[in-house]
C-alpha cells in the first residue's frame, strides 16, 4: 500500500465511508500496525488542527467587519471659548483677582477667629500609653508567642480597620502624625508592622498598609456605605481605648461635625482615648464613617468623618496598588444580631501602636 | 438576569451564527475599551485584547463543552483584563486592575488552555505557509469550505476530480509532514 492510497483509505475510514467489512478489515489492520494507528491518529489532529485554523481566521475575518462599524472612540473636545476683546479680558481678570483677594482673606480672618474660640473644646481621641498600660503589656507579650510587637508599647495608641483584604487599613491622621514606626495589633495580640501610605490631615484620615505583602485576610465582612445617613440612625463602633477591643453603641446627633464640619457627623456615642479611627457601622453593619475626635466641654458628643469622604480618598490612591473590590462585596453583617456582628467585626479592627 | 440572552446568543455562537457574533461584539467592546483606555493602552490594543478574548469564547463554544457561569459581559471583562495584564507586565502579576464589576470569575485555566491552542494555531500556520500554492488553496478549499473535487479540479485546471483528488493527498501528507516535524 502505497502512501497515497493509505492517507485515501484512512480518509475514507474517518469520514465513515467504508463499507461494514472494509471498515472491520481495516480496524484489524490498525490494531495489528502501530504505525497504521499512529497515522490516523495524526490525520484526525491534523484536520481539526487545519479546521480549526479555519475557523479561527474566518472569525477574526468577521470581526474586522464588525469592528468597522464602530466609531472611533471620541476624545474629549476641547471645550470651545469663544473669543471676547483682549480688552475685556483684562477687565475681567482684574476685577476676578480683586474678588479672589477680598474673598479669601475675609475668609483667613473668619476661619482664624473661629478656631481660636474653639480648638480647646476639640479633643482628638488617641491614647498616650501610661505606665500602667506598658507594664499590663509588657505581660501580655510574654504570652504572646505569635508574633511580638517589641515590648515598648509605643508612645501613642489608636484603632484603625481593614480596608480591603491585602492589608490596607484606615486611621486617624493625628494618630500616626510623625510616627516612627508603626504597629498594630488585632484582637487576637498578633502584631503586624505598618507603614502610613497615605495622609489626608485635612480630613484627619490616613491609610496604612501592613508591611508584610503577602499579607492576606478573611474577604471584609462590612462595606462602605455610599449615601449619607440622617440624625437619628443608630449606630455602633468598636476600637481599643485599653488593651481590650471595646464595643459602644450611640446614635448619629447632626448632620456636620465639629464647627459645621461638613465632611464628619456629630455622634452621640461614648468615646474615650484610644477610639481614634475606629469604624463606625449602622445597624446593617455598612461603614458609615471613622471616630476621630470628641468635644472636650461635654461628653458623649463624638465626631467622625463621613464614609463618602473615605471613598474619595480612596479613589485618589493608585489604582494598581490598592484594590477598591473588597469594600464592595456582599455585606456579610446584615441581620445578624449584634454579638454576632461584633464576632465578625473585631477581626478587622486593629489596634494601632505608634512609636515616635 | 440576562443569562438566557446570554444564552441565546452562546448558542448562536456556536452555530455560526453571524448576528449572534455582532450582537456580543457591539455589546462590550466598548466596556473593554474603556478599560484598556483607562490602564495605557489605545484603541488598538482594545480591539486586539476583545479580538483575543472573543477568539477564546467562540472556541470553548465550539469545543461545545462551555458552562456560562457568570454573565457573559463579566466573562469577557475577566478574560481582557486578565490578557491586558499579562501583556502590561509579562507573567507577573504586581497589582490588580481598577475593578468595578464583582469578584471576577476564573479564568486562569480557560487562559492556559487556550495558550495550548494559539501554539497549535500557529504551527499550523507556519506549515501552512510553507506548503506553497496551489496546496493551501486545494486544502482550504475541500477541507474547510467543503467544495467538491469536482469544483476544485475546475478551478485549478485539472483534467478530472481523480487528478485533482491525488494532488490533494499530496498536499496533505506535506502539511502532515510539516505540522509534526514541528517540536
Amino acid at each position: 500500500m502505497n502512501d497515497i492510497h493509505l492517507i485515501q483509505e484512512i480518509e475514507r475510514y474517518l469520514d465513515g465511508e467504508m463499507s461494514a467489512p472494509e471498515r472491520e478489515a481495516f480496524d484489524v489492520l490498525r490494531r495489528s500496525d502501530s504505525n497504521i494507528d499512529r497515522q490516523v491518529t495524526e490525520h484526525q489532529l491534523l484536520l481539526q488542527q487545519f479546521r480549526a485554523n479555519g475557523q479561527r481566521k474566518e472569525l477574526l475575518r468577521k470581526m474586522e467587519a464588525i469592528h468597522a462599524q464602530i466609531p472611533a472612540i471620541a476624545k474629549p473636545a476641547t471645550p470651545v471659548v469663544k473669543m471676547r476683546s483682549k480688552r475685556t479680558w483684562l477687565n475681567l481678570a482684574a476685577a476676578a483677582c480683586i474678588a479672589l483677594l477680598t474673598s479669601l482673606g475675609t475668609i483667613a480672618v473668619m476661619q482664624k477667629a473661629a478656631k481660636n474660640s474653639s480648638t480647646a473644646q476639640y479633643e482628638d481621641v488617641r491614647r498616650v500609653l501610661n505606665n500602667i498600660q506598658r507594664s499590663q503589656n509588657a505581660l501580655k507579650s510574654d504570652i504572646n508567642i505569635i508574633k511580638k510587637a517589641p515590648i515598648n508599647p509605643g508612645t501613642f495608641g489608636g484603632t484603625c480597620f481593614a480596608i480591603s483584604r491585602s492589608g490596607y487599613m484606615v486611621t486617624n491622621y493625628h494618630v500616626i502624625a510623625g510616627a516612627d514606626s508603626i504597629y498594630i495589633q488585632n484582637n487576637k495580640g498578633e502584631a503586624f508592622k505598618a507603614v502610613s501610605v497615605f495622609e489626608d490631615v485635612s480630613s484627619d484620615l490616613a491609610v496604612l498598609r501592613i508591611a508584610d505583602s503577602g499579607f492576606r485576610s478573611a474577604s471584609l465582612p462590612y462595606s462602605l456605605k455610599q449615601l449619607p445617613i440622617l440624625p437619628g440612625e443608630e449606630v455602633f463602633t468598636m476600637g481599643f481605648p485599653r488593651d481590650e477591643i471595646v464595643y459602644g453603641k450611640g446614635y448619629i446627633s447632626a448632620k456636620t461635625g465639629f464647627n459645621g464640619d461638613t465632611l464628619a457627623y456629630q455622634v452621640s456615642i461614648q468615646v474615650d482615648p484610644g477610639n481614634s479611627g475606629a469604624p463606625l457601622l449602622d445597624n446593617n453593619g455598612e461603614v458609615i464613617g471613622i471616630i476621630t475626635g470628641k468635644q472636650s466641654s461635654s461628653d458623649g458628643i463624638a465626631f467622625a468623618v463621613k464614609s463618602g469622604h473615605l471613598k474619595r480618598l480612596l479613589d485618589e490612591l493608585p489604582k494598581d496598588k490598592f484594590s477598591r473590590k473588597d469594600l464592595k462585596q456582599q455585606n456579610q453583617l446584615n441581620g445578624l444580631n449584634r454579638v454576632e456582628q461584633l464576632k465578625k467585626l473585631e477581626e478587622f479592627v486593629y489596634m494601632v501602636k505608634v512609636y515616635n | 438576569m440576562n443569562i438566557e440572552r446570554d444564552q441565546e446568543l452562546l448558542q448562536g455562537l456556536a452555530m455560526n451564527d453571524d448576528k449572534s457574533l455582532e450582537t456580543i461584539y457591539l455589546d462590550n467592546f466598548p466596556m473593554v475599551a474603556k478599560m484598556i483606555l483607562q490602564n495605557n493602552g489605545s484603541e488598538d490594543d482594545a480591539k486586539d485584547i476583545f479580538q483575543e478574548a472573543m477568539i477564546v469564547l467562540y472556541e470553548k463554544v465550539q469545543e461545545g463543552n462551555f458552562i456560562l457561569s457568570s454573565r457573559l459581559k463579566t466573562f469577557l471583562y475577566a478574560v481582557c483584563r486578565r490578557l491586558w495584564l499579562k501583556k502590561l507586565q509579562g507573567n507577573a502579576l504586581n497589582g490588580p486592575i481598577y475593578e468595578d464589576l464583582e469578584e471576577p470569575p476564573p479564568v486562569e485555566e480557560t487562559l492556559e488552555a487556550q495558550e495550548e491552542k494559539d501554539l497549535l494555531f500557529s504551527k499550523m500556520e507556519a506549515s501552512m505557509g510553507k506548503i506553497g500554492e496551489p496546496c493551501k488553496t486545494i486544502l482550504e478549499d475541500y477541507y474547510i469550505h467543503r467544495k467538491s473535487m469536482l469544483e476544485i479540479a475546475d478551478r485549478f485546471g485539472y483534467t478530472n476530480a481523480e487528478n485533482a483528488k491525488n494532488q490533494k493527498y499530496k498536499c496533505l501528507m506535506r502539511l502532515k509532514k510539516l505540522f509534526f516535524a514541528q517540536k
